[in-house]
């Protein structure tokens, strides 16, 4: 029993690293295709961490250190309340109430260790995301809710064998409304464009991870493909009816990570206002809609 | 033990506090801590105690009743604990003060009257106690004088003005049913019109609400926070404002009984519906405030406020989940806030009084220990997963979404991401970024100061692994109210429609931080540099003005911040404004003069007989 | 290129990072920025060779200095190499860094870069095409095979002989020295 509990933890985290550098991998490629470039090979993000580790790196003290870490276990522990099919090792633990908090771990990991760095920039980053992570919480809350007032229940695993039964979110009505508003705020939470505002190289110099190098921007990396993962893998289990298999699951992932690549090829990037007045007008708005939906139809 | 010695132990220490500091303060100092520290120990012993002693007093025939519980207890625990380690915080910071003798023993009359009103079991008794509260809280927030008198005032008229409606409550409760026990009344009201029933909850509500800062009666609670002595203000914050709290479980779960309320009114339109939305504003617009302050401690107040909502939210909502939480998000609140508050004492105390958020950073180079305090006690007032804030949030929000009430849970979410925000602006600013050069020299807050920082910080992470714990104790109150009890264990609670536990979680996270940890350690080492070795684009860094504090969420601010003018405020300011001028023009009457005098008279003897002659009324 | 050869990679993981994965810090001072947006874009697409440019010097492991170097910009430059993490390949481009070049006689450009900060390698040409900059990344690959781009190593052995240059000419330096060497 414990040892099947411990297997399963470790293929969702090497399944979900091995995906999520893939997608980063293939962002970088595809990108570079629509460029109308050859672009890096797939594995790239892979040979930029074996460098990064092969490197030394400066650190700020001791929170830089621990802000980093903190990070990444968080991003790690929320793998483990996703399910993966069958395997979810922590599913009664909170359910998806426990996944939106625990979600909130890796920004604020970031910007402890951000903090700890003193330079103004990184401060700018942080106050970007966390302004932009309010701007898309409020349409995302709202999704969450029209699912979980749908379904009546809190447990992601209880969501997903549902819709075994009754057919993806995605066929009810009010629950396509927040679907579709998921998709507009996805990039916001994949830090695509047109909300890549902040790390914007251009602009803040890669705000929150400006002072970051060899194993911090490592471990960074890391971070952000589990980030990957696990906001596609909740899109996938709330409305594309999880995973009946990994094959399938992971198809699933792609074409809408696929879809978010094309728009952030050809698109430029938003202010931190004009972004935080989008989600709160379009995805906030089809969200509402369907809430108000589903708590009068009951 | 008895519960009369307890009392006496609490107000003759109060009053001997005072007369020792004229011999010694050293004396004082320790008596003082002693006395709260008896008071924790006697108190915690009341543990599963439930008895009840009359007394005769004489008073108007009316009897003296003091009875503890568990639900007494609960709130007598907290008080006394948070009390204890207040006091230990302000030796080190009322030192150098003028009258502290008065300080201290106003701190301990406080304490003391707070557990009188718990403890009381009649409402005469605690009517008294209440007003020696009120009373004694105003005299400490006008400690500081200048600023803070004018918001003592504000504290008091506030203040008055509630007690006098419970007054005319508890009044028209002795005329209805001729008992004010609460063992006598709590059943009485079953037989009651709905009418009467929601009179009385109107006019306690009033009361309560007015401690417990609920959202159009709010308006003395930001300056009172900001104003008072620091660990008073963790006094204030972390426990006064929750005897409003504790009124407010009083009235609903004991002189009015539980099944009562939730059928008052229908629908929408039920009482419990309307003070769960007076909640969940009460979440939301001070959560918007609190974003764009720059005083460190009115932003906790504003906080202080927003949190306080969360509970009002639980308990009103009144299924047993729900109680549970608002409950627990209590015993929470009165933990990180007092916490919090210390922090930002600790810091003024170091800084010689500066809490503006723009002026300060990077302390945390210097004042480690107060920056761990600080970190979790903002952590706690997240929720995130561990600390005791989440345990407690988690029961609201899931029996507000199971119970179909998605838009409540909706506010109440909006109002944690909000929280994060501003949590995030007070650390970041006074401890985060570049460390001004004129804070080079600084020393770590001094140990009386770190001691209750670290044991509470340890209690936040302790009750956030074991929720149980607290989480029993609520639960036993809640089947002495008679609701239906919840399914707990010590690691958390295993209800078939939604379970939680905080040992697989805490296991994850350790494991996992470990194992993250072994291979941050296993690399390559890294090199510690300063904070003057930073990226400036190829520049060196200049000292004392490379930071990016002011302003810190301008983009939103700019937003939200037309539609966040503080009307209720302006309403409050202006009636007393209209009260003052109508009272200047009745002055006006009295010009001095006999002659004036005896024309009114006999003006107003011509009145009546003019009413007598055409209407005959006598 | 013997990037798909998995057998080295497990040989000498370090190397092949390095070989492969260059994060450019370009540093612009004049007349280099015309070539190297067509190099990191469409038209020549650096990142094919794994070379990506990024915001700040603590990203990066290459240094590409392009145009001459005024005395004003050798500041910067000198901070924003000792603010890259080691190891750390530094390439001028451009006659200017090598000797001055049209400025030969200028009273305040430096004539010889790899006086304040140790190069790796020289791209000559006024300007070399954005095809060079490829040809000097493959030229670097084969250095750090052989272990001889090794600047880094150089400036931390001789630490106190470019201090010395560098305080020379830019007067009292406003940072500490980075290694506290003890020919200091």
């Amino acid at each position: 029993m414990v040892m099947n509990t411990i297997l399963e933890i470790i293929i969702i985290i090497l399944l979900a690293a091995i995906i999520g550098l893939f997608f980063l991998g293939l962002s970088r490629k595809i990108m570079a295709r629509i460029h109308w470039r050859y672009g890096p090979p797939i594995a790239q993000p892979v040979i930029d961490i074996i460098k990064l580790f092969n490197q030394t790196s400066m650190s700020h003290g001791k929170l830089f250190n621990f802000g980093i870490i903190f990070s990444l276990s968080g991003s790690v522990v929320v793998l483990l309340f996703l399910p993966l099919g069958e395997m979810c090792p922590l599913s009664s633990s909170g359910g998806l109430l426990v996944i939106l908090y625990c979600m909130l771990i890796a920004p604020l990991g970031l910007a402890l260790s951000g903090g700890e760095a003193a330079n103004p920039i990184t401060s700018i980053g942080i106050s970007r995301k966390f302004l932009l992570a309010f701007g898309y919480e409020l349409p995302l809350l709202l999704i969450l809710l029209t699912v979980m007032t749908h379904f009546n229940t809190i447990s992601i695993v209880d969501i997903v064998n549902m819709q075994l039964q009754t057919g993806w979110s995605f066929q009810h009505l009010p629950l396509l409304l927040s679907g579709i508003a998921y998709i507009l705020i996805l990039p916001a939470i994949l830090d695509l464009r047109p909300f890549e505002l902040i790390q914007a190289p251009q602009e803040i110099s890669s705000g929150p991870m400006i002072e970051y190098g060899g194993k911090f921007l490592a471990l960074a990396t890391i971070q952000h493909a589990f980030n990957v993962f696990i906001s596609l893998s909740l899109f996938t289990n709330l409305f594309l009816g999880g995973a009946e298999n990994p094959g399938y699951f992971f198809l699933k992932m792609l074409i809408v990570f696929i879809i978010l690549l094309f728009v952030n090829a050809v698109t430029p990037r938003f202010r931190i206002e004009q972004a935080i007045k989008f989600l709160w007008r379009w995805p906030a708005l089809l969200a509402f809609a369907g809430l108000i939906i589903v708590s009068v139809t009951g | 033990m008895n519960l009369i010695i307890l009392l006496a132990i609490a107000f003759g220490g109060a009053l001997i506090t005072y007369f020792l500091g004229k011999i010694s303060q050293k004396i004082r100092d320790i008596f003082a801590v002693f006395i709260s520290l008896a008071l924790a120990v006697i108190a915690a012993c009341f543990y599963n105690v439930s008895s009840r002693e009359i007394y005769y007093t004489g008073f108007l025939d009316f009897p003296f009743v003091l009875r503890v519980n568990t639900f007494s207890w609960f709130f007598a625990v907290t008080i006394a604990v948070i009390g204890l380690f207040s006091i230990i915080f302000s030796l080190n910071y009322i030192r150098k003060r003028g009258n502290t003798d008065f300080y201290y023993s106003m701190m301990l009359l406080v304490i003391a009257s707070m557990i009188g009103i718990v403890l009381s079991g009649d409402l005469v008794s605690f009517y008294i106690f209440w007003e020696i509260m009120s009373w004694s809280t105003f005299l400490l927030i006008s400690y500081n004088r200048g600023p803070a008198i004018s918001a003592g005032m504000k504290y008091i008229i506030m203040s008055v003005t509630g007690s006098v409606v419970m007054l005319v409550g508890i009044v028209s409760l002795y005329l209805h049913y001729d008992t004010l026990v609460y063992t006598e009344l709590s059943g009485l009201l079953n037989n009651a019109s709905s009418g009467y029933i929601l009179f009385i909850i109107i006019l306690f509500f009033i009361a309560f609400g007015v401690k417990n800062a609920i959202w159009p009666l709010h308006v003395w609670l930001p300056p009172a926070h900001s104003e008072a002595p620091s660990p008073f203000s963790s006094v204030l914050s972390g426990i006064l404002i929750k005897i409003g709290t504790y009124g407010i479980i009083l009235l609903i779960f004991v002189i009015i009984q539980i099944n009562v309320f939730l059928n008052l009114g229908e629908g929408i339109l039920s009482v419990r519906y309307i003070i769960s939305i007076i909640g969940v504003i009460t979440i939301l617009i001070p959560t918007f405030i609190a974003l764009l302050q720059d005083d460190a401690k009115r932003l906790l107040a504003w906080s202080t406020i927003a949190q306080a909502g969360y509970i009002i939210l639980g308990i009103a909502y009144g299924t047993s989940e729900s109680v549970a939480g608002g409950m627990f998000h209590f015993f929470n609140h009165a933990i990180f806030k007092s916490l919090l508050f210390m922090v930002v004492g600790a810091v003024e105390y170091r800084t010689n009084g500066v809490r503006d958020l723009n002026s300060l950073g990077g302390l945390i180079k210097k004042m480690p220990v107060t920056f761990i305090g600080g970190l979790i006690g903002i952590c706690g007032l997240i929720g995130v997963p561990l600390t005791n804030g989440f345990v407690s949030k988690w029961l609201i929000y899931k029996t507000l979404i199971l119970n179909n009430s998605p838009f409540l849970a909706f506010a109440a979410l909006l109002g944690t991401w909000g929280t994060i925000l501003y949590s995030y602006k007070l650390i970041h600013n006074m401890f985060l970024g570049q460390l001004p050069e004129k804070y080079e020299k600084i020393k770590k807050a001094p140990f009386s100061m770190q001691l209750p920082i670290v044991i509470l910080s340890l209690a936040i992470i302790f009750f956030g692994i074991i929720p149980g714990l607290p989480l029993h104790v609520i639960n036993s109150i809640e089947s002495g109210f008679g609701m239906e009890p919840l399914t707990i264990n010590i690691w958390g609670i295993a209800s078939d429609t939604g379970t939680i536990n905080m040992l697989n979680i805490f296991t994850a996270v350790l494991v996992i931080g470990i194992m993250v940890w072994l291979i941050f350690k296993v690399s390559k080492k890294s090199t510690v540099i300063g904070q003057y070795d930073n990226y400036a684009a190829g520049t060196t860094v200049p000292k004392d003005k490379y930071n990016y504090s002011v302003n810190f969420y301008d983009p939103l601010c700019r937003m939200i911040s037309p539609y966040l003018k503080d009307f209720i405020d302006d309403f409050y300011m202006s009636l007393a404004r209209s009260i003052k001028n109508t009272g200047n023009g009745i002055r006006r009457i009295y010009t001095g003069d006999v002659g004036h005098y005896v024309i009114y008279i006999i003006l107003f003897l011509a009145l009546l007989i003019f009413i007598q002659i055409n209407w005959e009324l006598w | 290129m013997d990037r798909n050869k998995l057998g080295k990679w497990l040989q000498s993981p370090g190397k092949m990072g390095q070989k492969y994965s260059l994060h450019a810090l370009y540093f612009c001072t004049g007349c280099g920025i015309i070539e190297i947006p067509p190099t990191i874009t469409a038209r020549w697409d650096a990142e094919r060779f794994g070379v990506i440019p990024v915001a700040t010097p603590r990203q990066a492991n290459l240094f590409l200095i392009t145009g001459y170097v005024s005395v004003k910009t050798l500041r910067p430059i000198i901070r924003s190499y000792e603010q890259m993490p080691e190891p750390k390949f530094t390439v001028g481009f451009g006659s200017c860094p090598i000797n001055g070049g049209m400025y030969w006689d200028s009273y305040n450009t430096i004539k010889h870069l790899d006086k304040y900060i140790p190069i790796d390698g020289w791209i000559a040409g006024c300007m070399p095409r954005p095809e060079a900059v490829f040809v000097a990344v493959t030229h670097l690959w084969t250095l750090i095979d052989k272990g001889m781009a090794d600047g880094y190593k150089k400036y931390r052995e001789d630490y106190h002989y470019y201090r010395e240059n560098q305080e020379k000419i830019l007067g009292k330096l406003e940072w500490p020295p980075l290694f506290s060497s003890k020919k200091m």
